[in-house]
């Protein structure tokens, strides 16, 4: 693999969780390098959301690791005892990821740049004039520079997700996690969104992306999971996980993707002419 | 009316006529009009009967007005009236986090204040609490199992007034603590999951994010629960408070005008319960903001121009 020379921005070691007593992670190991797109698929079911989420703490963990920037996620050594970190400590380090949700979960109360300032004002200090200005700057980028003095509801729902996007980068992130971002959007609003994401992978974000859009998986992703049942079951570069895949739950995952999303093919072919 | 066409036996028009309905005419509703007519009619004779039966004692009524001990009276009542919203939602909304607390016994103590003080009518609590100094001689402050900082004489500490106060707040507390928590719960969890993820510490999170969200859906309950309480504080004359219907009783049981002077008690009620009513409608204006529609009302006050209820707020998507 590529990055071997660096360490990781993310590193997962052994990672359980248990909801009651359904199994939904089950033991996952995963690195992402900086500057990579790691595109995770699989089933409904499979993990794949409470993964990110138990990546940004808003779900604890059971059992395992996990590391940003070798630095331990949710829980202190204190006199070589570990125990959970106080809730501060923990925002201290969702400070340093950001998350788009499926809901998009905007502030529905609060204009569009406000959206985008809130997280750098009241969480990371900064002075509302920068904020702002560099909020400008990012709702530009996403395309939505003349909508800031609008309300969330005024938008559809794939501006709505651009607003998601640009409030991430906001917070600086060392890495974003999109939580299935297309999931909620009527077919024709999906290529906007995926054209924001998509560029941010040309400027080198690193970025865990949940999502259905195979398609887009396949032009996106430097390395591919596949998950099932809480397991990583394969994992490897596009070319290899759509191409040849080695398992058979992975085959029968794609060809029953297929035969299901005639729809899907034509959504992807019109994102593609974008 | 050129257009008006010939109509033929089937009942069509023919073709060559060029149709369009805003040239229709309205059709005259005959029940509208009747309806319109046994409301007028039913209205005429109640204002006749008011100005007419001379048993109301307009004259009296006027005269008592603005009566010095009445015009008493209705401060005392307001002052309990803000008091005990005062009290009701700073109680009340520690009340309702701790209903919602992930620790058992801080929601074993919501739950059971609850229980208790909506349990009780609140004439039978001003009452408790006023001839409380029977059950407790003297009130101190201390700490449990330890030492007593302070005590005071409960005769002194109760007065009607705090009597009133404990008996009416603590009730209204007890409510509005469960409008506050179904306002809470109702704002969408995915809002706290954003929050978190920016970073947003506990109380950040709770007075920017969840309060302004859920008072759209606590403004509402609470509006005709502080209506309730303005009226309810009527029940403190039984502890001897000077409140406003205490001060009409006292006129009149002097003078027996008993009818106007109801009368005089019935009019600065409906002016508080008024008041509290544009209040409501002001703040739930006010916290309508990213609501679709939500703007497009011109007037400050309630009696705007009639709009459909899907454009005053209520969201479909």
């Amino acid at each position: 693999m590529a990055g071997e020379r660096r360490a990781p921005v993310l590193r997962l070691r052994g990672v359980r969780k248990t909801f009651g007593s359904e199994l939904v992670l089950d033991g996952i190991d995963l690195d992402v390098y900086e500057g990579e797109v790691v595109v995770i698929i699989g089933p409904s079911g499979s993990g794949k959301t409470t993964l990110v989420r138990c990546i940004d703490q808003l779900e604890s963990i059971d059992a395992g690791a996990m590391y940003l920037d070798d630095e331990l996620l949710g829980f202190e050594l204190v006199g070589g005892r570990l125990r959970p970190m106080s809730e501060r400590s923990v925002n201290a380090q969702r400070r340093r990821m950001a998350m788009v949700f499926q809901q998009f979960n905007l502030f529905p109360h609060k204009k569009v740049i406000d959206n985008v300032t809130i997280g750098p004002i009241q969480s990371r200090g900064q002075v509302p004039a920068d904020a702002t200005r560099r909020a400008r700057v990012l709702l530009e980028r996403v395309g939505l520079g003349d909508k800031m003095q609008c309300y969330p509801r005024q938008l559809s729902g794939g501006q709505q997700q651009r607003v998601a996007i640009a409030r991430a980068l906001a917070m600086e992130p060392r890495i974003i996690l999109f939580d299935e971002p297309t999931s909620a959007l009527d077919a024709e609003l999906v290529g906007e969104v995926l054209d924001v994401i998509q560029e941010l992978a040309r400027e080198g974000m690193t970025m865990i992306v949940v999502t259905h859009e195979l398609r887009f998986a396949r032009e996106v992703a430097d390395r591919c999971v596949f998950m099932e049942r809480g397991r990583i079951i394969e994992v490897g570069p596009p070319a290899q996980i759509f191409g040849q895949p080695r398992s058979e739950r992975l085959r029968t995952f794609l060809s029953e993707l297929q035969n299901l999303t005639g729809l899907d093919a034509g959504r992807e072919d019109r994102h593609a002419v974008r | 009316m050129v257009n008006r066409g010939r109509r033929e036996r089937t009942g069509r028009f023919s073709e060559d006529v060029v149709i369009d309905v805003s040239t229709a005419r309205p059709p005259l509703r005959v029940w509208r009009l009747i309806a319109t007519a046994i409301v007028l009619l039913i209205v005429a004779r109640m204002l006749l009967f008011l100005i007419q039966t001379p048993n109301f004692q307009w004259d009296v009524v006027a005269q008592y007005l603005t009566f010095p001990s009445i015009l008493h009276g209705l401060l005392v009542t307001i002052v309990i009236t803000i008091s005990c919203t005062a009290l009701s939602i700073f109680l009340g909304t520690p009340i309702a986090l701790c209903r919602l607390s992930p620790v058992l016994a801080l929601r074993a103590v919501g739950g059971a204040y609850v229980w208790l003080f909506r349990g009780l009518p609140a004439l039978v609590q001003i009452v408790f609490w006023f001839n409380l100094a029977y059950l407790l001689p003297r009130i101190s402050l201390g700490i449990p199992f330890g030492p007593v900082l302070h005590s005071w004489s409960t005769n002194k500490v109760i007065s009607p007034f705090v009597a009133a106060l404990l008996g009416l707040g603590l009730t209204e507390a007890a409510y509005m603590s469960e409008i506050i928590r179904a306002g809470i719960l109702s704002v969408d969890p995915g809002q706290r999951d954003a929050a978190r993820s920016l970073g947003l510490g506990a109380l950040k999170t709770f007075f920017l994010i969840i309060v302004p969200q859920a008072m759209r859906f606590i403004l509402p309950p609470m509006g005709s629960q502080l209506i309730g309480l303005a009226k309810s504080t009527s029940l403190v004359s039984v502890v001897a408070t000077s409140d406003l219907l205490f001060s009409v009783e006292v006129i009149y049981a002097r003078t027996f005008e008993v009818i106007p002077l109801m009368l005089v008690a019935c009019f600065w009620y409906i002016v508080i319960v008024s008041i509290l009513f544009l209040l409501q409608v002001y703040l739930e204006r006010r916290f309508s903001q990213g609501r679709m529609g939500a703007r497009s009302h011109g007037a400050w006050w309630p009696w705007g121009r009639h709009r459909p209820a899907v454009a005053s707020g209520i969201d479909l998507g």
